[in-house]
């Protein structure tokens, strides 16, 4: 009687189950899906703080940070968001305007007085750089806000190879075209930098902007102080 | 006379149906139409290849893992975002905790193997999904049950006995989770004493009818303040 083959040995190495961590340097974004209107409080009802779009001014998708969320008397979701603002940099979005939640574990710092950039991953240090920033009549503004898109087919050597939207937009350049959002970018005049010398926007030298990119995913907390 | 494979066939509480149109708003009938899977395309599936060059077999089995990989991400993505967003209590924790572990280990196993032959990992947009456990559960019931199928559809046309071996250790897993939901959604574990496969072309049109894997893009240069 012939042998009963002993079980083949599988081709994939299946290890452990990997349970999922707390993880305190985890930060959630959401796309929008569609226009909405952000709200001071988790409720239909509530006073609207901003109208925001589904797209941004460089036509890629919008997004918010995800801070919270909360349901509504009426059992709807609502998020608490950080938003593309001036006015108000936080507001609550119904979750059905909002696509899928994204994670990042990264977080970018902008020190004005020092004139750098700082990428933390996971809490550590892993890049910096030093940077151009507004001028004194057009200061690159302090606060919290987030990276929103990352732009690289296009032919600007003013912007450099690379460029990333963010949230923060300028307190002076009210009507500047497509809102004054602040970005960081590249230039083809690498001797101002590091200094104060834009209209608001944060400047790296292009082979800085370019080592960022491998870096910096989209939806990235950023503070600048 | 070959019968066409209905969605059916493979959804016989409907439970993928209903999840997925009770989240998109679509109606059974519609989901039924789209997922119809003609005769001679079942018939095809299933049929032996005639011969095949060792660079073919590599590559068809490259693509079927990564075929795998791609609904194993999708599940990983599923219940990874359920677990952060805390939405759930008791058993029906435990068991999006569980398998979720398990979903992460098989993506992780598929990434090894294929190395730079792995697919980019999708976008995935879960609507209202992971939000709450009623949508949890249906939706939980229709991944785990379309994954068993469709592990079975493609598990023949392995060529290397070593991935065979392996698709069916996570098959049979794949089935433990099915029956694990489907008794906490209060459905009978067991729909059968035989499973339908499904084929590659209708597990990839479910997916993409439930809108669950999504593009994100960029067209145009700056517009910043300079």
């Amino acid at each position: 009687m012939p042998d009963i083959p002993a079980p083949a040995r599988g081709g994939l190495a299946i290890g452990a189950p990997e349970p999922l961590r707390a993880d305190p340097h985890a930060v959630q974004w959401a796309p929008l899906r569609r226009a909405a209107v952000a709200r001071a409080a988790p409720s239909a009802h509530a006073r609207a703080v901003a109208r925001l779009g589904s797209r941004t001014p460089e036509n890629t998708t919008n997004l918010v940070l995800v801070l919270g969320r909360a349901r509504d008397p009426h059992g709807g979701l609502w998020i608490r968001a950080r938003l593309p603002a001036r006015r108000a940099q936080t507001g609550w979005l119904p979750r059905s305007a909002l696509g899928g939640y994204e994670e990042v574990h990264t977080r970018l710092v902008v020190d004005r007085a020092r004139l750098t950039l700082t990428l933390l991953r996971n809490g550590r240090a892993v890049f910096r750089a030093p940077v151009g920033i507004g001028r004194a009549a057009t200061p690159t503004p302090a606060g919290a806000f987030y990276v929103r898109d990352r732009l690289t087919r296009y032919a600007s050597p003013f912007y450099g190879p690379v460029a990333f939207g963010t949230s923060a937009q300028s307190a002076t350049l009210t009507d500047w075209p497509a809102g004054g959002y602040v970005g960081i970018h590249g230039t083809d005049q690498p001797g101002l930098v590091p200094g104060r010398i834009s209209h608001g926007c944060i400047r790296l030298r292009n082979a800085d902007i370019a080592r960022l990119a491998r870096l910096l995913p989209v939806g990235t907390p950023l503070e600048i102080r | 006379m070959e019968r066409d494979l209905r969605l059916d066939d493979i959804d016989r509480d409907g439970a993928i149906a209903d999840a997925l149109g009770t989240m998109h708003g679509h109606t059974r009938a519609d989901l039924l139409r789209g997922a119809l899977v003609g005769g001679g395309a079942l018939l095809a599936a299933c049929a032996a290849p005639a011969s095949a060059s060792a660079a073919s077999s590599r590559a068809r089995d490259a693509s079927i893992l990564n075929f795998a990989l791609t609904l194993e991400e999708l599940q990983a993505a599923f219940y990874t975002e359920v677990e952060r967003n805390r939405v759930l209590r008791g058993e029906l924790k435990r068991q999006a905790d569980t398998v979720g572990g398990h979903e992460r280990a098989h993506v992780r196993a598929f990434r090894d193997v294929l190395g730079s032959k792995a697919i980019k990992r999708p976008h995935f947009d879960f609507g209202g999904a992971t939000e709450g456990s009623d949508a949890f559960r249906r939706t939980a019931v229709a991944f785990e049950d379309l994954a068993v199928a469709a592990y079975k559809g493609q598990a023949p046309h392995i060529r290397s006995r070593a991935y065979l071996a392996s698709a069916l250790a996570i098959h049979s897993v794949e089935a433990r989770h099915a029956a694990w939901i489907r008794r906490l959604a209060g459905k009978p574990p067991v729909a059968g004493p035989f499973d339908e496969p499904v084929s590659r072309p209708a597990a990839t049109r479910i997916v993409a009818r439930t809108h669950f894997v999504v593009r994100r893009t960029s067209r145009k240069g700056p517009r910043f303040t300079g």
